[in-house]
């Protein structure tokens, strides 16, 4: 492509896009460019900004006015962004659907982006005044191979049923029938809308597959849809929802696993080091807990620190020869330093504290034995929790440590000391042991020494030493958290009834995700003067 | 004060008329009448808390389906859009399987087609009773696996399973065909008076037949044992 083409495609386009916004009432993407890449695709999105491939536009220019072409591409396009899938969270969500019918990865990703397609096509043409049906019209004289691929040919089909034109394509019939049922246009029906459609061209999928197998591996020529529309924010913001919605750590992850490569040239997964790049695999179990986490927010009391004893000026007093220069206030002493009439800072320790309320740094004392929920087959409350907690320290700029314990003197534990890496304190957090329980006092007490901390404790306290765990946390004065999961069984009675009387310690009982943001973190009893459980 | 949307005045959506419309005014309008007539059919139904599966019983609400469905317009994909709705139970206030089963029967019975695939994969539940009293002329094919005693009564239609089916699949049968594409459960041919039932897979237990021919993964079961009883010791 000469650089003559591609400069007069880019005037088009400058020429044409005020009139697409105006008609798509302002979308705030930025103007659209000319692709340099030579892909067989028509349009792309990255980040936010459409691409128009030159190729293509000059190839259809010759079949129908260039204007049009870059009208309708540019239509199909904003019509994404405007209104199908509209943001990454809706896109994630009808993959998903898609995803309970159809299970190979490509095929899936196929099915959305070809619902997406028609959505925003059918959209345009019901609401706006568009050229995308002339667009397709005059496709197969772009392409002539589109004839030979089915699933292009259904959907050709379909849409020559619901917009009414004619596109020349006949033998579709019963396939575009069972198509054109779907109300495309209603938002409310989307998620069932494309289970039925994966659904009714799941057959046709296959037979796409197996010819890209063969080696003719054609695209949409619309675009694929992929992830790098979106950007890191959108994406970021995408998950935490998803994971919200789905209680499936198996739906998760598989999602996860389907765009991984993508997700880690986003940077997606990555909390450390400078900027997002591509990183490590994703631990998707670790991820989904993060995201997951990100929808709770557990409230900390915070505590008065230690007075750090400034001084700061309260009063003037006359200057007196044998009184220190430094105090002197230069504005009330008018330049001077004369005895009687040169003013000096009287100064009073302040009654305020260094910081006036400020949160301790947290030691997460978590059980993976046995009897607890294996975080990485279902959705474990333990681990959600203890994450909804160290976020909570760590948004007040606290450090957390993690001990993670099974059968801990069997070698059944981790340690994590005091950081602020959330990786970290997460990955130590989802490791699972499943082991007995046993609670290596020494460990913890390893821990609980470095400062004055908090201490979270979640487990189902069925603990084989919980008598010694009992008299260790009576004789220590750390404000102590414990939450206990699941239902009152004798263990937890007995743990209740021991710590009834200490001020420093509030249990509270989570059973469902929604108990989590009950908890408050650090609440020490006579703050309120109530019992939590 | 002027109007900050004043630019828009003149720009005014033009939304046009398309036959999508049109299409899913008119699929919705019958499905509404289908869930109607389902109503209809399993608003006796429901009173008791059980439903057995007697044959007094299934003549009943198969009559009762058959005069509600009598003046519908509907096609193949009506039905099976149906089987997805009872499945979300999301317009439908009470899924009873029997009569939603004899419900289906009756649509697929009645429909203007005379070949009927459906596609039933994705059901999270098991419907029952699907090729209840297929007549001769139809065709059947369910993509998917369906519950108990599919193909009862079949009259002469072919049903094709591409999947399992449960227990007394083809009981009472007149004549037909039936293809079960994986396993059949227990009581398979119960009572079955004539036709033939295919089982690509393994069948589970024999009921005690009439008469007709049973296949099992590509091989004769019966007539070449005649004696039923010895049949299902043999199984067992």
């Amino acid at each position: 492509m000469n650089s003559e083409a591609m400069d007069s495609l880019s005037i088009l386009i400058d020429k044409i896009w005020p009139k697409i916004k105006k008609k798509h009432l302002f979308p705030q993407i930025p103007a659209p460019m000319v692709m340099e890449s030579e892909e067989a695709v028509a349009i792309e999105m990255k980040g936010k900004q459409i691409m128009v491939n030159p190729w293509i536009c000059e190839k259809l220019g010759q079949v129908m006015p260039k204007e049009d072409v870059v009208e309708s591409l540019l239509d199909h396009g904003t019509s994404h962004y405007t209104y199908c899938p509209w943001d990454f969270n809706t896109h994630i969500a009808l993959y998903s659907e898609v995803k309970k019918v159809i299970k190979d990865p490509e095929m899936v990703k196929c099915a959305t982006g070809y619902f997406m397609d028609i959505v925003a096509n059918t959209y345009c043409i019901k609401e706006k005044e568009t050229k995308i049906p002339e667009l397709y019209k005059y496709l197969d004289n772009w392409d002539s191979t589109i004839g030979s691929r089915k699933l292009d040919m259904a959907i050709f089909s379909l849409y020559q049923k619901i917009w009414g034109i004619d596109l020349n394509i006949s033998g579709y019939d019963d396939i575009a029938n069972r198509l054109s049922r779907i109300p495309y246009l209603d938002k409310t029906r989307w998620k069932k809308s494309i289970k039925s459609f994966s659904r009714t061209i799941l057959c046709l999928l296959e037979v796409e597959k197996q010819e890209k197998e063969s080696g003719n591996n054609q695209q949409n020529i619309m675009g694929e849809h992929g992830l790098s529309n979106y950007s890191g924010e959108e994406i970021e913001a995408g998950l935490r929802d998803f994971a919200g919605r789905t209680s499936s750590i198996e739906e998760f992850k598989e999602i996860i696993s389907d765009f991984e490569d993508e997700l880690k040239d986003l940077g997606v997964g990555n909390t450390s080091g400078m900027g997002r790049g591509k990183g490590e695999p994703i631990d998707a179990d670790m991820l989904f807990y993060m995201k997951l986490a990100e929808n709770y927010s557990i409230p900390i009391k915070m505590v008065p620190m230690e007075k750090n004893g400034f001084l700061h000026p309260y009063s003037h007093s006359p200057w007196e020869v044998g009184k220190p220069f430094e105090d002197i206030d230069i504005w009330t002493s008018f330049g001077k330093i004369i005895p009687g009439i040169t003013q000096i800072w009287n100064k009073r320790e302040g009654e305020v504290f260094g910081e006036i309320e400020g949160t301790p740094d947290c030691v997460i004392v978590i059980d993976s034995s046995g009897s607890m929920v294996n975080p990485t087959v279902n959705l474990s409350y333990a681990v959600l929790g203890a994450g909804c907690a160290s976020d909570a320290y760590l948004r007040s700029e606290s450090k957390v440590a993690v001990y993670n314990f099974s059968d801990a003197n069997a070698g059944g534990k981790e340690l994590l000391d005091f950081t602020t890496n959330r990786k970290d304190i997460y990955r130590t957090i989802c490791r699972y042991f499943g082991g007995g329980t046993n609670l290596r006092l020494k460990d913890l007490e390893s821990l609980r020494t470095k400062s004055k901390t908090d201490i979270f404790i979640i487990t189902d306290m069925q603990i084989s030493n919980l008598k010694k765990v009992i008299d260790y946390l009576s004789d220590i004065d750390n404000r102590i958290t414990t939450v206990y999961i699941g239902n009152d069984n004798r263990f937890i009675k007995r743990f209740k009834g021991a710590v009834k009387e200490m001020q420093n310690i509030s249990v509270y009982s989570v059973n469902k995700k929604e108990d989590i943001p009950k908890i408050v973190l650090g609440k020490i009893k006579d703050y309120f003067n109530v019992n939590p459980v | 004060m002027k109007n900050p949307f004043e630019r828009f005045k003149d720009y005014q959506p033009k939304r046009r008329d398309i036959p999508l419309d049109r299409i899913i005014e008119s699929k919705d309008k019958v499905m509404e009448e289908i869930i109607a007539g389902y109503e209809k059919v399993v608003e006796e139904e429901v009173k008791s808390l059980i439903w057995v599966v007697e044959r007094n019983r299934l003549a009943e609400a198969y009559s009762r389906a058959e005069a509600v469905i009598a003046d519908m317009d509907y096609g193949v994909e009506d039905i099976e859009e149906f089987c997805y709705e009872l499945d979300s139970n999301e317009k439908l206030p009470y899924l009873i399987t029997g009569p939603s089963g004899i419900y289906i029967s009756a649509l697929c019975n009645y429909a203007k087609e005379n070949e009927i695939t459906l596609n039933l994969s994705e059901l999270q539940r098991r419907l029952h009773l699907i090729g209840y009293r297929l007549p001769a002329g139809k065709k059947l094919i369910v993509d998917g696996s369906i519950g108990n005693f599919a193909g009862a009564r079949l009259e002469g239609g072919e049903l094709i399973i591409k999947g399992s089916v449960g227990d007394w699949a083809g009981s009472g049968m007149r004549k037909g065909k039936i293809t079960i594409e994986k396993y059949a459960g227990y009581h398979t041919a119960e009572w079955m008076m004539s036709g033939e039932i295919r089982v690509d897979g393994r069948i589970r237990s024999m009921g005690k037949m009439i008469n007709g021919r049973i296949y099992e993964m590509g091989k004769p079961i019966h007539p070449l044992y005649n004696n039923s009883s010895s049949l299902d010791s043999h199984r067992l």
